[in-house]
């Protein structure tokens, strides 16, 4: 029993990491007001340029600068589409979705040809000395590769610049009230633009971890919906940094448990285990999980003296 | 402390246009530190447009600007903070989920926050002026009063030379006027110079140094304080010269005969109505009236004493907070738009493209916006039918376009009204008809035209509404007039000349 | 009048229409160089493009059924797009179109329906459960205010696990298993449910989804251009405030539009089953949502457009497929073509906009 806890926590805790990166990310984006559907998008390129510089170079951690490249320049673009050109944020992020989804899976079959499950090379796990001795969850938490350690840091950063900087708090006006923060000097644009690069960031953390922390391979359509979920986790989080994180567990779990219940016995179908993000997130949207105020100005674009 | 002799800020033929629309012409002003220079005029006058331009919102199309001793041409507001000049806007640009530290840290600190320190200057700056205002509240839940010192507070920090208060008194209640007035004279005093855009004379007329009026983009006046006659500044702000238009619509005006057929009791009840927007200020208060069927009651007002809102109520696209209304005795106060216009409730907004009409749609499509079904056959819409039913009533009511295909936003705007105001008059049954402002924009026989109609409807039995700030044509057309002002109904006169000036000084908010 | 002396109004009228012909292009001249940098004989590739998109009676007539489905979410699309509001869950409708389609398709009483209602009913099914599945983002949004792109999206998320569900469990939908190597899908319909042929040429695989689509298309546009209805959905979509003090009930027209555009993506899910699949597996929508979503938006509110962008679509597809199997072209070139063209064309409204509106 106490093994299975332990496997589950393990489980989510890995499933629930590039939610919680990517997620983060978008938070900080959707609270600038712009919606990256493209979210899903940005992590399969993470996650396939990251294989690939990694199995090129032989270095993992080149792998992850890769990573991290390509989801900012998916980002950059993104920026440019929603915020210079004001093109419609929802149908950009979907082309963007479809765009990558047939890049990667392209240049996947070019470049390894077929379904190789060629092993690249991955990032090993490190222990923290001591902590990861722990019984119970010791391994779980303290024997990460680094992604992790780096992964969570930045989101505390996350959350010390949104909440105590004086960049998180133009964030936070721009994507509320941005007439207001024009008004105030705050230069609308370039500040949706960094948040959406940071977005673009995280992102490829979030790629990088799955192909290169967790899974030590590429496969086509590798992320599989996980873009999606971290917007729903954001959703659910009521765009709070927080729970926003606490969502992506939430989530993690829940996925994890479609392994973990069949094991114990219980007999839940997995299906409605995958369904509960997405039916908490309507939830949540439809205003029955509390009182949930998105952004103001979420998916509007600005434009001063109109 | 005397106003110094150099002007601060200097408007020289400050002209703007958006398109075909001139909004401001000729501007020519001299501001001076150490004085509040008030700017008087009614919306749509280019007080805004005027602020806009020397805060660095727009840029003139004619004319120049200095301040402070040199040319003054701001391609932004941020521009304009910086060298010195702040405005505190009538809707204020702060964000309702952030504290108030938070708001005034916006765009003025780098890096981590420090939001005691900030905090505590926020506080010294408030005691200075007299005032006290918590930094850790969340701005959304202030008063109106507050937030808007607040936004005051926003501007002193930057140490601005020139303050502009954009209507400041508009949001607040009348216990709060005075202390903000206060407030103003200190920054006055403190060697700063102040404008003070409005068109509540009666307020500011305590503190203001210079008083300026604005009327249709020009300035029509520009008088120190001390020599202005109130009267003739109302009627500046305001009115109109009397015309032979005028003269001969007073003519003409028969005794309002009960029709033979006059429904029994009235045609419009407002009982109590009161109504308080999403920031707590209370823009209609208590609003009581009854109008009788074939009486034209007139609604005198400057623009932003609760028109707008009591128009939306009775049109039954806004709840009031309290109150009843009634047509025809029919209760409609939550029934709903659909609902007003089936028991004969017809409106003439002020602003018809937010309310009205659909302007992407064409001609007839709007004429018979709420009688489509007459023409549908199947489901499908007979177009010629309706095209034809338009023309008719388009000659009836003499709206010129070129076909009544065309889209509704290619008609002048006397000609969008006249389709409006044909819509609303056509409403069978027709009760009582609410028309606000109906004449803006209109040329003179397009008003004429108008006023012909809404009279014979009055003479059909319909109870009319007559919204307007042109006293004028209220006294030619209304059987009575009363007066609205912050909302409230403040006096009831007859609609005879010699009534004028004192329905011109309740509309400026003496004898409040 | 020469094109010549078309005036500069009408000109850049003209130029705006072309926009979208030039992003396509543009777009299909990239895949083209794709291919050729991944080493694959361009001319060969596309010789198995054509062929497999219209080179055979089989091939036109796979291309046309995809297009059926392609439209008809489509379709749905743009009559939901006249009230403004942005459907995005045609995917998850066409998985309820599925499921229902199956489980009535299945019921030995509904198989056994003479007079083709069998068939029919199926299809009804279908629609309704979009229908349903649809009209509960109109009633979020007139409710709680909720953005229907996010409740559509959500929606749809739900609804292909829905599939997932149906096809995993036996109680449900999945075919009974009679050893571990039984697939998780459902069992086959019955010949009676399955749409009769077109044109009773073995050779083809078309079916009467094609007569369906073009009635469908047929009325909407009627509803769009000529209708009171679809008058009444352009005043909600540009001034919601005026249409309700027109008196018209802004609420429910809101739902009944969404409702239909779930409908319309209902029924492309049933056809898909009834008239090709003709069992229920995950994923049997594969992209078909998203890619009428796609057409809807390029069609510009234009029925003949949705039709002329969902041929292209289901060519496009078609060909795809056989440039993989004949030329080992990655199908995935197609998405990558398709992806490019749905970004060109949205980061290009803009200067359709200035191009079109003279702002």
């Amino acid at each position: 029993m106490e093994e299975m806890l332990a496997v589950f926590i393990a489980s989510t805790l890995r499933l629930a990491m590039p939610l919680m990166l990517a997620a983060s990310g978008e938070l900080v984006s959707e609270r600038a007001g712009v919606l990256n559907l493209s979210l899903e998008g940005m992590m399969l390129t993470a996650a396939f340029f990251g294989a690939l510089g990694s199995w090129a170079s032989g270095d993992p951690y080149l792998g992850v600068a890769c990573a991290i490249l390509a989801s900012v320049i998916v980002s950059a673009v993104q920026a440019w589409l929603s915020v210079n050109l004001r093109a419609n944020q929802l149908v950009v992020g979907i082309g963007f979705n479809i765009l990558a989804l047939g890049a990667t899976t392209l240049l996947y079959r070019i470049i390894f040809g077929g379904l190789s499950r060629e092993e690249i090379p991955g990032l090993p796990k490190l222990a923290v000395k001591g902590l990861s001795d722990l019984p119970f969850a010791g391994t779980a938490f303290f024997q990460q590769s680094v992604i992790v350690y780096v992964g969570l840091a930045l989101i505390v950063l996350i959350w010390a610049m949104l909440n105590h900087t004086s960049f998180g708090l133009a964030v936070r006006a721009v994507g509320d009230e941005p007439r207001s923060a024009d008004k105030a000097g705050i230069p609308v644009a370039a500040t949706r633009w960094k948040a959406v690069l940071i977005t673009g960031f995280m992102a490829g953390f979030a790629g990088a971890f799955i192909s290169i922390a967790d899974i030590h391979t590429f496969t086509e359509n590798m992320t599989n919906g996980a873009g999606y979920l971290a917007l729903a986790a954001v959703i659910f989080g009521g765009w709070n940094i927080g729970r926003t994180v606490a969502a992506c567990l939430l989530f993690g779990a829940a996925t994890a448990l479609q392994f973990q219940l069949p094991a114990m016995g219980i007999n839940v179908p997995t299906a409605f285990l995958l369904m509960l993000p997405y039916l908490l997130a309507l939830l949540a949207v439809a205003g029955v999980v509390g009182r949930l105020e998105p952004p103001t100005s979420l998916t509007l674009p600005f434009q001063r003296g109109k | 402390m005397t106003p110094s002799v150099e002007p601060l800020l200097s408007l020289k033929n400050l002209g703007k246009r958006f398109g075909s629309l001139q909004a401001l012409e000729g501007v020519g002003l001299d501001v001076r530190a150490g004085s509040v220079q008030c700017l008087l005029g009614e919306n749509g006058a280019g007080k805004s447009t005027l602020c806009n331009l020397i805060f660095g919102v727009y840029e003139p199309t004619a004319g120049d600007m200095t301040f402070d001793g040199s040319a003054w041409a701001p391609e932004s507001p941020a521009a304009a903070l910086e060298r010195g000049i702040a405005m505190v806007h009538q809707h204020f640009s702060l964000v309702p989920r952030m504290t108030v530290v938070e708001n005034l840290m916006l765009g003025q600190v780098r890096g981590v926050l420090k939001r005691h320190e900030f905090g505590a200057r926020i506080r010294d700056i408030a005691e200075s002026f007299g005032f006290a205002l918590d930094p850790e509240a969340v701005v959304g839940e202030l008063s109106v009063g507050e937030r808007q010192r607040a936004e005051i507070v926003k501007c002193l920090m930057r140490d601005p030379k020139l303050l502009v208060l954009d209507e400041p008194t508009a949001v607040l209640p009348p216990g709060e006027i005075g202390a903000l007035l206060d407030i103003c004279r200190r920054v006055a005093d403190s060697g700063r110079a102040v404008i003070l855009v409005t068109h509540k004379l009666a307020e500011i007329a305590k503190v203001a140094d210079r008083v300026a009026v604005l009327r249709t983009g020009r300035l029509v006046a520009d008088e120190s304080m001390a020599d202005a006659d109130m009267g003739a500044l109302v009627h500046a702000m305001v009115g109109r010269e009397l015309r032979p238009l005028d003269v001969a619509l007073a003519e003409t005006d028969e005794a309002p005969a009960e029709p033979a057929d006059a429904p029994k009791g009235f045609a419009l009840v407002c009982d109590g109505l009161t109504v308080h927007d999403r920031h707590g200020a209370v823009r209609l208060d208590n609003f009581t009236l009854e109008i009788r069927p074939g009486e034209i009651v007139g609604l005198a007002g400057v623009e932003g004493n609760g028109q707008s809102e009591l128009g939306m109520v009775l049109a039954g696209l806004l709840r009031p907070t309290e109150g009843h209304f009634y047509i025809g005795g029919t209760d409609l106060t939550h029934a709903g738009a659909g609902a007003v216009t089936a028991a004969g409730g017809g409106l003439v907004p002020e602003d018809r493209h937010a309310v009205a009409c659909v302007t992407g749609m064409s001609v007839a499509e709007n004429m018979f916006l709420n009688k489509l079904d007459r023409f549908t056959r199947f489901g499908l819409l007979q177009r010629g039918a309706l095209n034809t039913a338009a023309q008719k009533q388009m000659r009836e009511f003499d709206v010129r376009a070129a076909s009544p295909e065309v889209a509704f936003s290619g008609l002048s705007g006397g000609n969008q009204q006249k389709a409006v105001l044909a819509r609303e008059l056509t409403l069978d049954p027709l009760v009582a008809l609410v028309a606000a402002q109906p004449t803006r924009g209109l040329d003179v026989s397009a008003v004429e035209a108008v006023y012909r109609q809404i009279r014979a409807a009055s003479r059909r039995g319909v109870g009319v509404l007559l919204i307007s700030s042109e006293l004028d044509e209220l006294i030619a057309v209304a059987d009575r007039i009363t007066v609205l002002y912050r909302g409230r109904l403040v006096g009831e006169r007859p609609a005879e000349m010699s009534e004028r000036g004192a329905i011109g000084a309740l509309m400026s908010g003496q004898g409040a | 009048m020469t094109a010549l002396a078309l005036s500069l109004p009408d000109r850049r009228r003209l130029l705006g229409m072309a926009v979208p012909f030039i992003a396509v292009l543009g777009s299909m001249i990239v895949g083209l160089l794709l291919i050729a940098a991944s080493g694959k004989d361009v001319p060969d590739a596309v010789e198995a493009f054509m062929d497999g998109a219209f080179g055979s009676a089989f091939a036109i007539g796979a291309s046309i059924n995809r297009a059926v489905a392609l439209s008809l979410v489509g379709l749905g699309f743009i009559l939901a797009f006249r009230a403004n509001l942005t459907n995005v869950g045609g995917e998850g409708q066409i998985a309820v179109g599925g499921i229902a389609a199956t489980a009535l398709g299945l019921w030995p009483p509904i198989a056994n329906l003479p007079l083709g209602l069998a068939v029919i009913v199926p299809l009804l099914g279908g629609t309704l459960a979009g229908a349903f599945w649809g009209g509960i983002a109109g009633v979020m949004k007139v409710r709680f205010g909720t953005n229907e792109v996010i409740s559509t999206l959500l929606l749809g998320f739900v609804a292909l696990l829905a599939v997932y569900w149906c096809v995993q469990s036996t109680a449900l939908l999945r075919q009974p298993q009679t050893s571990s190597a039984t697939l998780p899908e459902s069992l086959a319909i019955a010949d009676s449910v399955k749409l009769p042929s077109l044109t009773g040429n073995s050779e083809s695989p078309l079916h009467i989804g094609l007569v369906i689509c073009l009635l469908l298309a047929v009325a909407t546009a009627v509803v769009l251009q000529r209708s009171t209805f679809g008058l009444r959905l352009r005043a909600i979509g540009l001034n919601e405030l005026a249409a309700r003090r027109a008196g018209m009930p802004g609420g429910i027209l809101l739902v009944v539009a969404l409702a239909i555009a779930g409908a319309f993506g209902g029924l492309a899910g049933a056809i898909m089953l009834q008239g090709e699949q003709y069992y229920l597996k995950t994923g049997f929508s594969s992209g078909y949502g998203f890619d009428g979503l796609v057409v809807g938006l390029l069609s510009r509110g234009s029925t003949l457009g949705v039709l002329a962008g969902a041929l292209f679509f289901g060519f496009l597809r078609s060909g795809g497929i056989s440039m993989e199997i004949m030329a080992g072209v990655p199908a995935a070139l197609t998405l990558v073509i398709q992806g490019l063209i749905v970004i060109a064309v949205a980061g290009s409204v803009i200067l359709v906009e200035k191009l079109q509106g003279g702002r």
